[in-house]
C-alpha cells in the first residue's frame, strides 16, 4: 500500500506491534522469559538487587533498634531521607495508574504494551513508599495502627486536620486499588500460563491465582467491565495521592512548603518522574526479554513526549515558585527561593534538579533524541536523579533555613540513610526482576486483542507490507 | 554482670528513695509559697495577702494552712478522699494483688524482685509527694549564696535562690542550678584510700593521729595546708586550733580564679587590704573594666539584679560601659563597648584619670600623669565617658576585673573614690576570706618549701590545684616529692593522682559547713541528703588534725556555733531553737560586716607606686586567659549539663575553642575549626581556633577548664587545656605568643553558627528588637509605629478561640532589656524538667534538648558589634501550627492556652516540629535515658514524665508547677495569686527578665507587660497568636558617641 494510511494513529507513524504476528508468536514470545529457566544475566541482577535488599534489612533492623538518631535529622531538618523517598516512590508510582487507568480511558491503544510493566512498577514503588512513613517515626510500633482509624480503648481517634492522617488513606488506598488493578489484568495471562506451563506445581499455583479463569464469554464481559469500573476508580487517584502527599507540606507555614501549586505541580512531577523510571527499566527489558515487536520505538517516543510535557508542567511550577515568593513580598519565601535555594548551602542539589529537570527534557523536541535509545536512556537516569533532588529541596533545604537564624542547621545524612535508600532500590529490584521471572512482563491477552483490533482496521504494520 | 548484683543496686536505690537519709536536725523545710520573700520583702510578687503582715513561719502546709486565713483547708484529705477518684483503696489493693502475682510470676532477669517497704511511721514533716524546700547555701569561691533546695522524699531535685538571702534574692547561676547533677554524678570518687589501697575513715583518723603526734613535736614543722579560698567561721575556727597545736604549721589558700588585684589594689590606694562590694541601684553610670560582674563572681546574682532593676526605659535608666578584650555577657549588655587588649587596660585608666583631673577631680592628678594619654581605642570615647563620669558623680561605679592586676585596681578605686563614689555604689570592707588573696603569690612559696624538701604533710583541700596552678610551678612533680599528701576531692581527678591519701569529698549538698556571703552575712550549710557515696567535707578532713575527726561536721559546727560567747542576732530561746531558726532562714541575722571608714587616698604614693608597674608591657600577640562561664576553673568539666550549655557569646558546647578577632585570624590565615599550636614561652599548646565578633585584635583569649584528662567519663579530654601555658607572674595577659597552623581541622559543636539575624541578607523584620532610648522615649518614633505592626489582632478568617472566661490565661513576658544571656534558665529548666543531654556528637548534629535556649545575635561591624539575647522557648501559640498537623493528636491545647504535648500518644513524626516556626520542639532522637545512671535517677523530678525514645517534648510553661499551685490554692479555696507561680526558668532568672502568670488578670505583671508600649511577638506576621510577648531591648547611648556624629 503506497499512500499513506489516513486512519492510522495521528500521534505515531511507528507500528505498535511489529513483524507479522499470530496469537501464537505473540503468545511465544511474550511467555518464553517466564517458561524458560532463569539465565545468568537474571540471576547476577538479582544477586545484586538481594545484596542491596540485605542492606535495607541491616539498616531497617538499626534504625528500629537504636532510634531514628541513627539517620542524620536532626531540629529543624525533622524530616529528611525517609519522606524525600517516601516522595519519590510515590511519584515513580504515578506513571502505572496513568498508563492503565487514563489511557485506558482515553482509549490510547499504545498503553496496551506497556501497561503491565508500569502497573508492576506502581506496585513496587509504592511498596518501596510504604516503608518510609513507618520507619521514620520515632516509635513505628505505635505509628502502625494508631494512624488508623479504629474505635480503641484510649477513645482517641486520629487527628482528621493533619496531612499526614489524609495519607495514611490516600496511599493506602491507591495501593489497594493498584494491587486490584493490576492483579485483575494478569487474571487472563496466569491462566495462559496454567494452560501452558509443564511442571505440575506451578500449573497448581498459576491456577489458583488464576481463580478458575476459562477465558468463557461471559468471563470476558465481566471482566471488561471490571477492569473499566477499576480504571475509573484509578483515574482520580493519580491525581489525589499525590495532590494529598503534596498537602503534608502544602498545609504548613513553612517558607517553601506553603504554596497552593504544590497538589498540580506534584502530580505532573510524578507523572515526570514515573515515565523516567519506566523508560529506565523498560529500555533494558524489551531488549533482554525480546519485547522489542510489542514494546515499539513509538511507545517510547510517546512517552518522551510525556516527559517532555510533564517536565515543562514542573518547570513551570519552579517558575511559579519564585514568581509568587516575589510577588508576595514576603521576606521569608524569597529568602527560600531566591537565596537559600540558588545561594544556599545546599544550591548544587537545586541546581542539579534545575538541570535535570527543567534543561534535559527539552532536548525531546528533537525526533533524533526522542528515538535515539541511548540518549533517551540517560536522560530518564537523568530525571529520576532531578526529581530525587526535586524532593531533597522541598523537604531538606526548606527546612533547614525556615524563620529564625537562630534555628537554622545545616543536614547531612548518615549511612544508614543512604543504605535505606540504595536499599529500597534493591527491594524495588528485586520484586521486579522476580516480576519478570514469573509473570508475563506484557499483558498478552491485551497485545492479541490489539492485535485483532489493528488487524480488524488492517493497519498492522507488518502485515499491510507483506 | 550477674543478675544479683542488679537486684542489690536497685534494692538500695530504692532503700534510699524510700527513706528519709539526712542524719542531723535538718530544718527549714517550705512549700510552694513560701518561694516569696519571707519577711519584709520588697519583691514585686508578693501576693496580696502577703503584704499585710510579716508572713509567719510555718513548718508544713498544713501548719501553714492552720495559720492562714482557711483553718477549713487543714483538712487537706477528708476521710474517704480515698474513694473519691473512682477507685477505692480496696479495689486498688485487689488491682495491686493481681498486677504482683503477674509481676511475680513473669519476674526474669529484667525484673528484679524488690521490696518495698512503706513508712510504716511516716516520718514527720514528710508526705510522699510532697516536696520540701530547705535552706543552704553553696560557696563557689569561698563566698556563700543562699539557696532554697527542692526534697523530694528526702532526694534533693531542684535548687532555687533563697529569696531571704542578701546576695541571690531568690535567683541562682548557671553553675548552682547544675549542682544538683554534680550531686548525682556517678563518676564522683567514693572510695578513701591510702595509695591503692581502700581504707575505713577510722584507719585514716588513726593515720593522722599517729603523724599528727610525730608532727606535733617538731611544733608542726613540714606540716603545710593548701585549701581553698573560704569565709567558713567554723574552718577559720579550726585553722585556730590547728595552728595552735602545730604551730609551725602553715596554711595556704588557692583558687585558681582569685580576687587578689582588688586586694592588693586596695592595698596600693588605701594601704591597707579591702575587698570591694558594689551597689548598682544608685548607679547611673557604670564602667567596667574587664570585668564580667553580671555573670562571674560572688556578687553577680545581685548585681544583675540591681543592674536589671536600672534597665526600665526612663531618664533614669542607667548606662553601661564596657572595656574587655573579649566579648562577655557584661560586655554584651553594654551601650558602649570598648574592644582592648588586656594589657593596655591600665593605661586606658591612667588616661582617664588624666582626663578627669583636668575635669576638676584634681586627686586624680598624680595618678592621671602616668596615662599616655593615647592608645589603641577612639580619643572621642573616653573624652564621652569623662564627660558621663564627670556629670554623674557619686551615682557612678567603675569596677575592675578580676582578670586584672592591682595597679588597675588601684587606679579603679582612685577613680571610685575621686568620684565620690564610695559608700554609695562600692564600699570597701575588710576581706572575709581566712586569706586575703588566694591567687598564685602564696603557692608559688609553698612550691619553693615543697622544692626545698620542707615538707613532710601535706593536706590539700583546694580544688584541684595540679590541674589549675600555674605551670611553672610544677605541681604534680612536686607533690610527689611530699612524703604524705592528703587530697580532699570530689573526683579522682589530676591532683588525685599525685596524692598518697585520698578522702573523697562530699558534695555541697551532702555537706554541713557554714560561709559568709560577700556582705558577710552568715549562713548555715545543711544537707539534704547523706553522702551518697560516703564523701567527708572539709571540716571533717581538718578536724581530725585536732583529735576531733569522729566528731562530724555536724557536732562540729553546733559546737563551734554553740560556743560563741553571743549569738548573732541577739534571739531569744535556747540554742536549738535560734539554731533551727538560722537552718530554716537560711541566714544568721546581723552578722553582715560593715564597710570600712576612713577610707583615704594618697594620690602622690599612689602614682609612685603604680608608675613601675604600668610600664610593663611586652610586644607581640597578647594571650589572655578567660574564666569559663560554664565550667569555671574545671571543677564542673564532668557536670553534663554545663558542659552542654551553648556558651553565652559563642555557643560553643563540649568544648572550648582559641578565641580570636576576625582581623587577627586573617592576619594568621587561620579559619575558624583550624588547629593552631600556640607558642608561648618556650611551652606549646594545640588548639583549635574560633573567631569571635567583638574582640580585640592581636589578642587570643584561652578560656580555661578543659583539657580535663583525669575526671569521670563526662568531662574527660574534653577541649584543650590552656593551664599548660599559664604562668605565675603573667596569670592573665601577657604578650609574646605566637600561633602556627598545624593543617589539622576540628570540628565544633556549636548551636548557633549564625551571627546576625540575617545572615544571608534577607530583609526580614529582626526578631529581636532595639532601639536607642530616645526612639522608646518618644511616643511618635519609627520604633513605636514598627512594633505596632508586630502585635495586636490580625485579619483572620476564624475568629480565635475567646479565653476571657477561663480562670487563668497563661502567658509569659520577656524583657530584652534585662535578659543578659547568662544562661541560668537554660540550666533551670533543664534540672526542672529531667531535660536529657545528647553529648557532643548530640549537639553537633543538632539534636540539643534545652526546652529553653538563647538566641544570641549580634547586630554592626563584625569588630564592634552590638550583643542581644533572646531566650526562647515554646510560646504556647493561640493558633499553633504544630497542633494541627499531628497525626494522633498528641499535642493539643489546654482550656488555659497551654500547648501541651502528650508524650504517651506521640509516635514521633517530627511534623509538629518542621512545622514550628520558632523550632523551639525537641526531640529523642535516641534512647538518652534509658541508661542512666541509677544515683542520677534520684534527681529527676518525681514530677515530670522522663521521655523515652521518638518522642517530642518541649517547655509546658512547667505545667508541673502550675498544677501544683492550683491543687495548693484549690484546697486554701481561692485561685492563684499574680506571683505565686513562677516557671523555672522565670524563678532561676537573676535579672527578672521572665515573668509569667495570667493574662486574665488585668494587673498581674504579665498583662501589664503585654500591654507595654515595647511589647512585640516573634514571627507576629504569621498569625499565631504566640503567648508570650517579647519586650524591645533599649540601649542607652551617650548622646555624644550617638551613631552618625
Amino acid at each position: 500500500m503506497a499512500a499513506p494510511n489516513l486512519s492510522h494513529d495521528p500521534l505515531g507513524e511507528l507500528p505498535l506491534i511489529e513483524g507479522t504476528q499470530t496469537d501464537q508468536t505473540i503468545n511465544d514470545s511474550l511467555l518464553t522469559h517466564v517458561l524458560r529457566g532463569a539465565g545468568k544475566g537474571w540471576w547476577m541482577l538479582f544477586g545484586c538487587a538481594l545484596s542491596m535488599l540485605g542492606l535495607l534489612v541491616i539498616a531497617i533492623s538499626w534504625t528500629l533498634y537504636k532510634g531514628i538518631g541513627v539517620w542524620g535529622n536532626n531540629i529543624p531538618v525533622g524530616w529528611a531521607f525517609g519522606i524525600i523517598n517516601f516522595v519519590w516512590w510515590i511519584g515513580i508510582g504515578h506513571a502505572g495508574t496513568l498508563i492503565s487507568a487514563i489511557l485506558l480511558l482515553f482509549q490510547q491503544k499504545w498503553r496496551t504494551s506497556i501497561n503491565r510493566f508500569a502497573e508492576a512498577m506502581t506496585l513496587f514503588a509504592v511498596i518501596c513508599a510504604l516503608l518510609f512513613p513507618l520507619l521514620h517515626t520515632g516509635r513505628p510500633w505505635f505509628a502502625a495502627y494508631w494512624l488508623m482509624p479504629y474505635p480503641s480503648v484510649q477513645r482517641i481517634w486520629p487527628q482528621f486536620k493533619s496531612p499526614l492522617t489524609w495519607d495514611v488513606f490516600a496511599v493506602s488506598t491507591y495501593f489497594t486499588i493498584s494491587l486490584l488493578f493490576w492483579f485483575l489484568g494478569l487474571v487472563p495471562d496466569l491462566a495462559a500460563l496454567r494452560e501452558t506451563t509443564k511442571s505440575k506445581t506451578k500449573r497448581f499455583i498459576y491456577g489458583l491465582f488464576a481463580m478458575g479463569w476459562r477465558g468463557s464469554g461471559r468471563h470476558w464481559a465481566e471482566y471488561k467491565w471490571a477492569y473499566l469500573l477499576l480504571a475509573g476508580l484509578s483515574t482520580p487517584l493519580v491525581l489525589s495521592v499525590h495532590t494529598i502527599v503534596s498537602f503534608d507540606f502544602a498545609t504548613s507555614v513553612i517558607p517553601g512548603w506553603h504554596t497552593t501549586i504544590f497538589p498540580p505541580y506534584f502530580v505532573a512531577g510524578a507523572v515526570f518522574s514515573g515515565f523516567a523510571m519506566v523508560m529506565t527499566w523498560m529500555i533494558p527489558a524489551r531488549h533482554f526479554l525480546g519485547l522489542k515487536h510489542v514494546v515499539t520505538m513509538k511507545h517510547l517516543e510517546n512517552m518522551n513526549k510525556i516527559m517532555l510535557v510533564t517536565g515543562m508542567m514542573v518547570g513551570y511550577g519552579y517558575l511559579m515558585e519564585h514568581f509568587i515568593a516575589w510577588y508576595s513580598g514576603n521576606p521569608y519565601e524569597m529568602g527560600q527561593f531566591f537565596l537559600t535555594r540558588w545561594h544556599g548551602p545546599m544550591r548544587w542539589i537545586f541546581r542539579t534538579m534545575m538541570f535535570c529537570n527543567v534543561v534535559v527534557p527539552q532536548i525531546f523536541w528533537l525526533k533524533r533524541f526522542r528515538t535515539s535509545i541511548p540518549v533517551m536512556w540517560v536522560a530518564a537516569i537523568l530525571i529520576n536523579v532531578g526529581m530525587w533532588c526535586e524532593r531533597f529541596n522541598i523537604v531538606v533545604t526548606s527546612l533547614h533555613r525556615d524563620f529564625l537564624p537562630s534555628s537554622w542547621k545545616d543536614y547531612a545524612p548518615t549511612w544508614v540513610d543512604l543504605s535505606l535508600f540504595i536499599g529500597t532500590i534493591g527491594l524495588f529490584s528485586t520484586l521486579f526482576l522476580l516480576f519478570l521471572k514469573f509473570v508475563p512482563a506484557v499483558a498478552l491477552t491485551e497485545v492479541k486483542e490489539l492485535r485483532h483490533e489493528l488487524a480488524e482496521h488492517d493497519v498492522v504494520a507488518g502485515e499491510t507490507h507483506a | 554482670m550477674s543478675c544479683d548484683d542488679n537486684h542489690e543496686a536497685r534494692a538500695k536505690d530504692r532503700a534510699r528513695r524510700s527513706l528519709p537519709v539526712v542524719g542531723g536536725d535538718r530544718v527549714g523545710e517550705r512549700e510552694l509559697g513560701s518561694r516569696e520573700p519571707v519577711a519584709g520583702g520588697t519583691g514585686p510578687s508578693q501576693g496580696p495577702e502577703n503584704n499585710a503582715r510579716p508572713l509567719p513561719l510555718w513548718r508544713s502546709i498544713e501548719e501553714r494552712s492552720l495559720l492562714g486565713p482557711h483553718p477549713g483547708a487543714a483538712n487537706e484529705f477528708p476521710g474517704g478522699a480515698a474513694e473519691l477518684d473512682g477507685v477505692s483503696r480496696r479495689s486498688f489493693m485487689q488491682l495491686l494483688g493481681v498486677s504482683t502475682a503477674i509481676a511475680t510470676v513473669g519476674a526474669a532477669c529484667r525484673k528484679p524482685n524488690e521490696k518495698i517497704i512503706p513508712f510504716v511511721r511516716r516520718p514527720e514533716e514528710t508526705t510522699p509527694g510532697n516536696a520540701l524546700h530547705f535552706a543552704t547555701a553553696y560557696a563557689l569561691e569561698g563566698y556563700t549564696s543562699g539557696l532554697l533546695v527542692e526534697s523530694h522524699e528526702g532526694r534533693p531535685t531542684k535548687i532555687e535562690g533563697n529569696p531571704a538571702h542578701p546576695e541571690t534574692i531568690g535567683a541562682t547561676t548557671v553553675i548552682e542550678q547544675a549542682l544538683i547533677l554534680g550531686l548525682y554524678d556517678d563518676d564522683r570518687a567514693k572510695q578513701l584510700r591510702r595509695g591503692g589501697e581502700a581504707i575505713a575513715w577510722q584507719t585514716y583518723l588513726a593515720d593522722v593521729r599517729t603523724r599528727g603526734a610525730k608532727l606535733a613535736e617538731k611544733g608542726g614543722a613540714g606540716l603545710r595546708f593548701l585549701t581553698g579560698p573560704t569565709t567558713s567561721p567554723l574552718l577559720a575556727d579550726l585553722r585556730r586550733r590547728i595552728l595552735e597545736r602545730f604551730p609551725q604549721a602553715k596554711f595556704v589558700s588557692y583558687g585558681a580564679v582569685a580576687n587578689d588585684g582588688a586586694v592588693e589594689g586596695s592595698k596600693m590606694a588605701f594601704g591597707r587590704p579591702l575587698v570591694p562590694r558594689h551597689h548598682l541601684a544608685p548607679a547611673a553610670v557604670i564602667l567596667s573594666l574587664d570585668s564580667d560582674f553580671l555573670a562571674d563572681g560572688p556578687e553577680q546574682t545581685r548585681l544583675s539584679r540591681e543592674f536589671g532593676a536600672r534597665r526600665e526605659p526612663s531618664r533614669d535608666m542607667n548606662r553601661l560601659y564596657v572595656v574587655e578584650p573579649a566579648m562577655t555577657v557584661t560586655g554584651g549588655m553594654a551601650d558602649h563597648r570598648l574592644r582592648l587588649r588586656g594589657s593596655d587596660v591600665g593605661s586606658l585608666v591612667a588616661t582617664l584619670c588624666g582626663l578627669l583631673s583636668g575635669r576638676g577631680l584634681s586627686t586624680l592628678g598624680p595618678v592621671g600623669s602616668l596615662g599616655h594619654g593615647q592608645g589603641s581605642w577612639d580619643p572621642k570615647w573616653l573624652v564621652a565617658l569623662c564627660g558621663d563620669l564627670e556629670r554623674n558623680r557619686g551615682r557612678s561605679l567603675i569596677i575592675a576585673g578580676r582578670r586584672h592586676p592591682p595597679v588597675v585596681h588601684s587606679f579603679c578605686a582612685a577613680l571610685n573614690v575621686a568620684l565620690g563614689n564610695l559608700g554609695s555604689t562600692v564600699e570597701y570592707g575588710a576581706p572575709l576570706t581566712t586569706d586575703a588573696t588566694s591567687g598564685t603569690a602564696a603557692l608559688g612559696a609553698l612550691a619553693e618549701d615543697i622544692a626545698a624538701g620542707s615538707v613532710d604533710t601535706l593536706v590539700v583541700t583546694s580544688e584541684n590545684p595540679v590541674y589549675s596552678a600555674p605551670v611553672d610551678f610544677k605541681l604534680a612533680q612536686l607533690f610527689k616529692r611530699v612524703p604524705n599528701v592528703i587530697y580532699h576531692g570530689l573526683y579522682e581527678d589530676e591532683t588525685a593522682a599525685t596524692c598518697n591519701t585520698f578522702v573523697p569529698a562530699a558534695h555541697a549538698l551532702e555537706s554541713w559547713g557554714d560561709g559568709r556571703a560577700t556582705d558577710g552575712i552568715v549562713s548555715i550549710v545543711q544537707p539534704l541528703i547523706a553522702p551518697l557515696w560516703g564523701g567527708h567535707t572539709e571540716a571533717e578532713v581538718l578536724s581530725a588534725f585536732v583529735g576531733d575527726g569522729d566528731l562530724g561536721t555536724h557536732e562540729l559546727l553546733r559546737r563551734y556555733w554553740r560556743g560563741m560567747a553571743k549569738l548573732p542576732g541577739n534571739l531569744a530561746g535556747s540554742f536549738d531553737n535560734v539554731w533551727e531558726r538560722w537552718l530554716a532562714d537560711g541566714i544568721v541575722p546581723d552578722t553582715g560586716a560593715g564597710a570600712e571608714s576612713g577610707v583615704t587616698i594618697n594620690g602622690q604614693a599612689l602614682a609612685q607606686a603604680a608608675a613601675p608597674l604600668l610600664a610593663r608591657s611586652g610586644a607581640g600577640l597578647e594571650i589572655a586567659f578567660a574564666i569559663d562561664p560554664k565550667v569555671f576553673d574545671g571543677r564542673f568539666a564532668n557536670n553534663a549539663w554545663l558542659q552542654e550549655l551553648a556558651h553565652p557569646i559563642t555557643k560553643l558546647t563540649w568544648d572550648n575553642g582559641l578565641l580570636l578577632s576576625e582581623t587577627t585570624a586573617k592576619g594568621l590565615e587561620v579559619e575558624t575549626g583550624d588547629v593552631v599550636e600556640i607558642t608561648y614561652r618556650d611551652r606549646k599548646v594545640e588548639a583549635p581556633a574560633l573567631i569571635v565578633p567583638g574582640h580585640a585584635d592581636d589578642a587570643i583569649t584561652l578560656p580555661l577548664g578543659y583539657g580535663r584528662t583525669a575526671t569521670g567519663h563526662v568531662g574527660r579530654a574534653v577541649g584543650f587545656n590552656g593551664n599548660e601555658l599559664r604562668t605565675s607572674d603573667a596569670p592573665w595577659f601577657d604578650r609574646g605568643a605566637t600561633i602556627n597552623k598545624t593543617g589539622k581541622r576540628f570540628k565544633f559543636a556549636i548551636t548557633q553558627d549564625h551571627f546576625t539575624m540575617s545572615p544571608d541578607g534577607r530583609e526580614s523584620p529582626p526578631p529581636a528588637v532595639s532601639a536607642p532610648l530616645a526612639e522608646v522615649l518618644n511616643a511618635g518614633s519609627m520604633f513605636h509605629e514598627e512594633l505596632e505592626e508586630r502585635r495586636g489582632p490580625q485579619a483572620v478568617i476564624h475568629q480565635p478561640v475567646d479565653y476571657s472566661g477561663q480562670a487563668y490565661k497563661w502567658g509569659m513576658a520577656i524583657d530584652l532589656n534585662k535578659c543578659t544571656g547568662c544562661n541560668a534558665c537554660v540550666v533551670a529548666c533543664q534540672s526542672e524538667n529531667n531535660i536529657a543531654s545528647v553529648g557532643k556528637d548530640g549537639v553537633g548534629r543538632g539534636r540539643e534538648m534545652q526546652w529553653i535556649r538563647i538566641d544570641r545575635y549580634f547586630t554592626g561591624s563584625p569588630e564592634d558589634p552590638e550583643m542581644i539575647n533572646q531566650p526562647l522557648g515554646c510560646v504556647h501559640c493561640e493558633t499553633a501550627p504544630c497542633e494541627y498537623v499531628c497525626p494522633v493528636n498528641a499535642t493539643v491545647h489546654s482550656d488555659e492556652g497551654l500547648n501541651e504535648m502528650i508524650y504517651n500518644r506521640c509516635i514521633g513524626t517530627r511534623y509538629c516540629s518542621n512545622n514550628c516556626p520558632y523550632k523551639v520542639r525537641r526531640f529523642n532522637f535516641l534512647d538518652y535515658t534509658g541508661d542512666i545512671s541509677a544515683a542520677r535517677e534520684l534527681g529527676m523530678n518525681p514530677e515530670v514524665t522522663v521521655r523515652s525514645r521518638g518522642v517530642m517534648e518541649k517547655c509546658t510553661y512547667c505545667v508541673q508547677r502550675i498544677e501544683r499551685a492550683r491543687i495548693a490554692t484549690r484546697i486554701e479555696g481561692r485561685t492563684i495569686a499574680d506571683g505565686e507561680l513562677q516557671t523555672a526558668c522565670q524563678q532561676g532568672c537573676p535579672t527578672q527578665a521572665i515573668v509569667f502568670g495570667s493574662l486574665n488578670d488585668p494587673n498581674s505583671k504579665v498583662s501589664q507587660l503585654h500591654t507595654d508600649t515595647r511589647r512585640y511577638d516573634l514571627l507576629h506576621e504569621l498569625g499565631t497568636r504566640p503567648r508570650t510577648a517579647y519586650l524591645a531591648r533599649v540601649r542607652n547611648p551617650n548622646p555624644e558617641l550617638a551613631k552618625g556624629d
